[in-house]
C-alpha cells in the first residue's frame, strides 16, 4: 500500500519533468539552451498565486470545467499501474472507467470552451471532440487485443500476464506501443496534430480552447494536460517494458522509458511540421490500423490460424 | 394483480374525466388520476420485483378470446413500474407545458384522454399472456399514440409525421400479426404458454418465426432499417408525448423481444448474432445521424435509436451468452440491457422535458437560433447538463453504469470462445466505444449551442425560469440519475429477479461476483466525486481575496465581435460530417451571387437519413410508379366500381363452383 501510494506520487510529479524534457529536447535540437527543466513548476506556481479575468459571457460551466478536468485526470492516474505494480484502484474493466473518466474531462473542457461564445474557441472544441471519435475506438480495440492475449480485463493483470505470454505477443506489444505513441501525440495535442507553442492564430486545438482561462484555472489545465500525457506514456511503458518488476530497478527502468518517450515527443516536434487540419484524421487513423493489426495478429496466433 | 388493473383503469379514468373537466382543469384531473394510480401499481410491482414470485389473474372473455391470463412476473413488473412512473411524471409536466395550448384550437381533453388510453394500453401489453389480447392492446397503444403525435393537426408537417407514424406502426403490427397467427396455428392456442412449444423447437421454423417477431418488435423499438418514423414523429408530438414515447413506449418493443426470449429461449446462435449485430449498427447509426441534426427534438429522437441500439446490444450479448452456455456473459448482457432501459427512460425523459422548457420559452426547436439560455434558465441548464452527461455514458451518472455492465460482458467473453464470437465481441467493444465518444460530441454540441455562449438570434422578450410543475419531474429524474451513477449497487436488488428469469439456475455465484464488482466500481466513482469536490473547493480557496475581473471574451484583437460570430452547431459538426460523408448523404442547394452587383445569394444544406435516402426513398418512388400503372382503373364513376364488385363476386362464385 505504501509503495503503491509512493508510485502514485511519482505519477503526480512526473508531468513537470516530462514537459520540461520535451521542451529541452526541442530547444537543444534547434541549437538553443531552452527553458529550465522545471519551468512548468515555476509557471504553475506563478499562476496559482494570481487572480483571474473571466468573460462576462460565461456561466458556471466555465468555472467548473478546470477543477473537473484536473480531478478527472488525477483520478485516472489512480487507476494507472506502474510497470510490475498494481494501481490503487484495480478491478476487472478498470480500463473502461479510465477511458470514460478522460471522456468526462473532455466533455467539460469542450463545453467550457463553448461557454465563452468565441468562434475561435468553438473551432478548437469542435476539433477536439471530432478527433477523439477516432482515437477512442482505436484505444478500446488496442486494449481489447491486450485483453485477448492476456485473458485478463484489468490494467495490472493484463500487463502482468503480457510478460509471460508467448513470442508473438512481442509483435502485438510493439504494434500497441506505436499506436499508444500516436495516441499520446493526438490526445496530448502535440505536433503533428497540434502545435502547443503557438498561442494565437496558428493554434488549432488544445491551446485555443483554453484561451480565456487565467490564474489558478489555467494552472489546473496545464497540469492536467501534462498528467494526461504522462498517463498515456505510462501505458506505453507498461506495454513495452519486458519482464517489468516492482523493484527499485524496475522503477528506474520505467522512469528511463518515460524520459525516452518524452525525448521522442520532443524530437518529433523538432523534426516534423504540424499537419494540415484535414490531414490529421489520416494520421490518427494510423492508430486504428495498428490496433486492428494487433488484434488480428493476436487472434491469429491464439486460435492457431484461421 | 388486481391492483395493477385498477391502476391502469385509473389512468384511463383520469383521461376520460378530463374530457368533461374543461380545458382549465383537465390537467389536474388527469394528474390526480395518475397520482392515485401509483398507489395501486407501485406496491404491486415492487413486491413482485423484490420477491420474484409472480402474480396472476385469469379473465373470462367470451369468444374469441376465451380465458385470458394476465400475469405479473418480474419482467412485466419492471416495465409496469417504468410505464406507471413515466405516466406520472408526464402528467405533472403537462400541467405546465400544455398551458401553451389553453384556449387554442387544439383540444386538451383529447390530449389527456389519449394519454390515459396510451398508458393503460401499455400496462396491459406487458401483463397479458394471450396473443390476441396482446395484439389488441398493442394496436390501441399505437393508435392512441398516433392521435397524440397528430395533436397539432392543423400543421401540415404534423399531419404528415402522424400518417408516417401510423403506417410504420401498422407495418410493425403486420409483422407481429403474421408471426402470431403462424405460431398460434402451429400451437393450436393463443396462450403464450402454448407458444413455447413451437418457438422452443430447434429448426428453421422457429428461427424464421423469431426473426419475424424481431422485425415487428424492432420496428416499434426503432431498430434499423425501420427506424425512420422516429425522427419524424418525435419533433411533431408535444413534448410530454415525445418523452413518454421515447422513454417508455418504444421500450415495449424491447419488452416484446425479452418476452419472446422467455417464451421460446434462443432458438439458434445465428439469431443471437443477428440481434447483436443489428442493434450495434443501429446504435452507431443513430448517434451518427444525431450529430448532424439541428432540430433539438429530432436530435433526441436519433439518440433514442442509439440507446435502443445499446439496449439491443446488451440483449444480443445476453443471447450469445445463453447460446454458448456462458452464464457470466449472459448475466452482464441482460443486466446492462435492463438497467439501460431504465436509465434511458430517466435521462431521455429529462432531456425531452428540457427541450420542452426551451420550446415554451423561445418557441423554437432550431438550435441554431438558441444560445445563452444558461443565464435565464439556470436550473433547466444544470438539469439538462446532467441528462447530457448521463446519455453520453460518463462516470458519476447512471448511463455509465449500464454501459459498464455491457462492456464487462464483452471483455469477459473476449478471452474465450470461437474466433467468430471473439471478433463479434471485439466489434461490440469498438462499436460501443465509438457510440460513447460520438455521444460526447453530439451532446457537447447540443448542450453548448442551446445554453451557452451568446444568443445566436436576438431575443425580444426576457425569459424566466420554467414553472415548478415542469421543473419538479426534471429534478426527480436528475436525482435518480445521480443516485444510480454514484451508488451503482443501489440498482441491483430491484433488477435481480428480472435478470434471473433469463438465466439458467445456478448463476447466484456469478451474481455475487458482479455485485462485488459494482461495489468496487462504486468506491472508485465515489473517489472521483470526492476529487472533483476537492478541486472545486481548492479553486475557491485559491481565488479567495484575489482580484477576479469580469471582462469580455478574448477576441484576438477584433473589436466588433457580435453574437452572430458565436460558433454554430453546423460549424461544430462540420469536421465530423466531413469525416463521415459517405454515410450521411447531404442535400445542398446553392444560388451563387451573379453579375457585378449581386443581389440575392443563398446556401442551404441539410443532412439526410442514409436508409431513407437510399433505401426507402427509391422503394417508395418505385411503388408510386408501379401503382401509377393502375390509375386507369380509378375512374371516379360509381357505376364502374359496382361493376368491379360484381365481376369480383362472379369470379369468386365460379372459383368456388369449380374447385373440388
Amino acid at each position: 500500500m505504501m509503495t503503491t501510494a509512493l508510485h502514485f506520487v511519482i505519477l503526480l510529479i512526473a508531468p513537470f519533468l516530462f514537459l520540461g524534457l520535451i521542451n529541452r529536447t526541442k530547444a537543444l535540437w534547434a541549437g538553443r539552451l531552452g527553458p529550465p527543466l522545471l519551468q512548468t513548476v515555476y509557471d504553475v506556481r506563478k499562476l496559482l498565486r494570481k487572480g483571474e479575468v473571466i468573460s462576462k459571457t460565461t456561466s458556471f460551466v466555465f468555472r467548473v470545467g478546470p477543477p473537473v478536468q484536473v480531478a478527472a485526470v488525477i483520478f485516472a492516474a489512480l487507476l494507472m499501474p506502474l510497470p510490475g505494480r498494481t494501481a490503487l484502484f484495480a478491478f476487472p474493466g478498470d480500463f473502461i472507467l479510465f477511458a470514460y473518466t478522460l471522456g468526462l474531462a473532455k466533455f467539460m473542457l469542450v463545453a467550457a470552451a463553448m461557454d465563452t461564445g468565441s468562434s475561435f474557441e468553438g473551432m478548437g472544441a469542435s476539433r477536439e471532440a471530432t478527433f477523439s471519435t477516432i482515437v477512442e475506438p482505436a484505444f478500446f480495440l488496442l486494449l481489447g487485443s491486450l485483453a485477448l492475449i492476456s485473458g485478463e480485463t484489468s490494467f495490472a493483470s493484463i500487463f502482468a500476464l503480457l510478460n509471460d505470454s508467448a513470442g508473438y505477443s512481442l509483435l502485438v506489444k510493439s504494434l500497441c506501443g506505436i499506436a499508444l505513441f500516436i495516441m499520446l501525440l493526438a490526445e496530448g495535442c502535440r505536433v503533428p496534430v497540434d502545435d502547443p507553442n503557438t498561442h494565437l492564430e496558428l493554434t488549432m486545438i488544445h491551446e485555443v480552447m483554453i484561451l480565456d482561462y487565467s490564474g489558478p484555472d489555467l494552472a489546473f489545465l496545464h497540469y492536467a494536460a501534462g498528467l494526461k500525457m504522462v498517463l498515456i506514456a505510462t501505458l506505453a511503458a507498461n506495454v513495452l517494458i519486458p519482464l517489468a518488476s516492482g523493484t527499485v530497478g524496475g522503477l528506474l527502468l520505467y522512469l528511463f522509458v518515460l524520459a525516452l518517450i518524452a525525448v521522442a515527443v520532443g524530437l518529433v516536434e523538432a523534426l516534423v511540421a504540424r499537419s494540415r487540419m484535414t490531414h490529421v484524421p489520416q494520421f490518427i487513423f494510423l492508430m486504428t490500423a495498428l490496433a486492428a493489426t494487433a488484434f488480428a495478429v493476436a487472434l491469429f496466433f491464439l486460435s492457431g490460424g484461421f | 394483480m388486481t391492483a395493477l388493473v385498477i391502476g391502469a383503469a385509473l389512468f384511463l379514468l383520469g383521461g376520460v374525466t378530463a374530457i368533461g373537466a374543461g380545458s382549465k382543469r383537465a390537467g389536474f384531473v388527469f394528474a390526480s388520476g395518475a397520482v392515485l394510480a401509483q398507489f395501486f401499481i407501485l406496491p404491486a410491482t415492487l413486491q413482485v420485483l423484490l420477491t420474484g414470485s409472480p402474480a396472476a389473474l385469469a379473465v373470462n372473455f367470451s369468444f374469441p378470446l376465451g380465458t385470458a391470463y394476465l400475469r405479473l412476473d418480474p419482467l412485466a413488473a419492471f416495465f409496469a413500474t417504468l410505464i406507471s412512473f413515466g405516466g406520472l411524471l408526464t402528467a405533472v409536466y403537462s400541467l405546465g407545458y400544455m398551458k401553451m395550448y389553453a384556449g387554442s384550437r387544439y383540444s386538451l381533453a383529447a390530449y389527456y384522454f389519449f394519454m390515459g388510453l396510451l398508458i393503460a394500453a401499455m400496462l396491459l401489453v406487458v401483463i397479458c399472456q394471450n396473443a390476441l389480447l396482446f395484439l389488441i392492446c398493442w394496436e390501441i397503444m399505437s393508435l392512441a399514440s398516433f392521435f397524440l403525435v397528430s395533436f397539432e393537426h392543423e400543421k401540415e408537417e404534423v399531419r404528415r409525421a402522424g400518417l408516417y407514424y401510423l403506417i410504420a406502426m401498422q407495418v410493425s403490427a403486420a409483422f407481429l400479426l403474421a408471426a402470431i397467427v403462424w405460431t398460434a396455428v402451429l400451437a393450436g392456442s393463443l396462450d403464450f404458454a402454448a407458444f413455447g412449444k413451437v418457438l422452443g423447437q430447434p429448426g428453421a421454423q422457429s428461427i424464421g418465426l423469431f426473426l419475424l417477431f424481431f422485425l415487428g418488435f424492432g420496428t416499434k423499438a426503432g431498430l434499423l432499417p425501420l427506424h425512420t418514423w422516429l425522427p419524424l414523429a418525435h419533433p411533431a408530438a408535444p413534448t410530454g408525448v415525445s418523452a413518454i414515447m421515447s422513454g417508455v413506449m418504444i421500450k415495449t418493443g424491447i419488452y416484446g423481444l425479452l418476452r419472446l426470449l422467455l417464451i421460446g429461449g434462443v432458438p439458434n446462435v445465428l439469431v443471437a448474432y443477428v440481434v447483436f449485430g443489428i442493434s450495434l449498427i443501429s446504435g452507431i447509426y443513430g448517434v451518427m445521424n444525431a450529430i448532424v441534426q439541428h432540430d433539438l427534438k429530432k436530435l433526441l429522437a436519433y439518440h433514442s435509436i442509439e440507446n435502443i441500439g445499446i439496449i439491443g446490444t446488451g440483449v444480443g450479448l445476453g443471447m450469445l451468452g445463453l447460446a454458448y452456455g456462458a452464464n457470466a456473459i449472459a448475466l452482464c448482457g441482460f443486466l446492462g440491457a435492463i438497467l439501460h432501459v431504465f436509465n434511458h427512460f430517466t435521462f431521455k425523459s429529462l432531456l425531452f422535458y428540457g427541450a420542452g422548457v426551451i420550446y415554451t420559452k423561445t418557441h423554437t426547436r432550431e438550435i441554431e437560433k438558441l444560445g445563452g439560455l444558461v443565464h435565464a434558465l439556470p436550473a433547466t441548464t444544470a438539469l439538462f447538463l446532467i441528462g447530457s452527461l448521463a446519455i453520453s455514458g460518463l462516470p458519476l451518472f447512471s448511463g455509465f453504469i449500464s454501459e459498464f455492465a455491457i462492456y464487462t460482458g464483452l471483455v469477459r467473453g473476449l478471452s474465450r470462445g470461437s474466433v467468430i464470437l471473439r471478433v463479434a465481441l471485439a466489434c461490440g467493444l469498438v462499436g460501443l466505444a465509438f457510440i460513447g465518444v460520438q455521444a460526447v460530441l453530439c451532446f457537447t454540441k447540443a448542450f453548448s449551442v442551446c445554453f451557452l455562449g451568446l444568443p445566436r438570434t436576438p431575443r425580444d422578450e426576457p425569459i424566466s425560469e420554467a414553472p415548478a410543475s415542469m421543473l419538479a419531474p426534471m429534478f426527480t429524474l436528475g436525482i435518480i440519475i445521480l443516485g444510480i451513477g454514484l451508488v451503482p449497487l443501489l440498482s441491483l436488488p430491484l433488477l435481480k429477479n428480472v435478470i434471473f428469469q433469463f438465466l439458467p439456475a445456478g448463476t447466484a455465484t456469478d451474481w455475487d461476483g458482479l455485485a462485488e464488482l459494482f461495489s468496487r466500481l462504486g468506491l472508485a466513482i465515489a473517489m472521483l466525486g470526492g476529487l472533483i469536490v476537492f478541486f472545486l473547493a481548492l479553486r475557491w480557496l485559491l481565488l479567495k481575496g484575489k482580484p477576479v475581473t469580469i471582462f469580455k471574451t478574448w477576441d484576438c484583437g477584433y473589436q466588433v465581435a457580435s453574437s452572430r460570430m458565436s460558433y454554430t452547431a453546423s460549424s461544430f459538426a462540420a469536421p465530423f460530417l466531413q469525416l463521415m460523408a459517405p454515410f450521411i448523404p447531404q442535400v445542398v442547394k446553392v444560388r451563387s451571387p451573379r453579375g457585378f452587383f449581386p443581389r440575392k445569394a443563398r446556401y442551404e444544406s441539410h443532412a439526410e437519413d442514409f436508409v431513407a435516402f437510399y433505401l426507402l426513398g427509391p422503394l417508395r418512388r418505385f411503388l408510386d410508379w408501379f401503382m401509377g400503372l393502375f390509375t386507369w382503373m380509378q375512374s371516379g364513376q360509381t357505376q364502374q366500381y359496382i361493376l368491379y364488385g360484381l365481376t369480383f363476386l362472379f369470379i369468386l362464385i365460379i372459383w368456388i363452383i369449380f374447385t373440388p
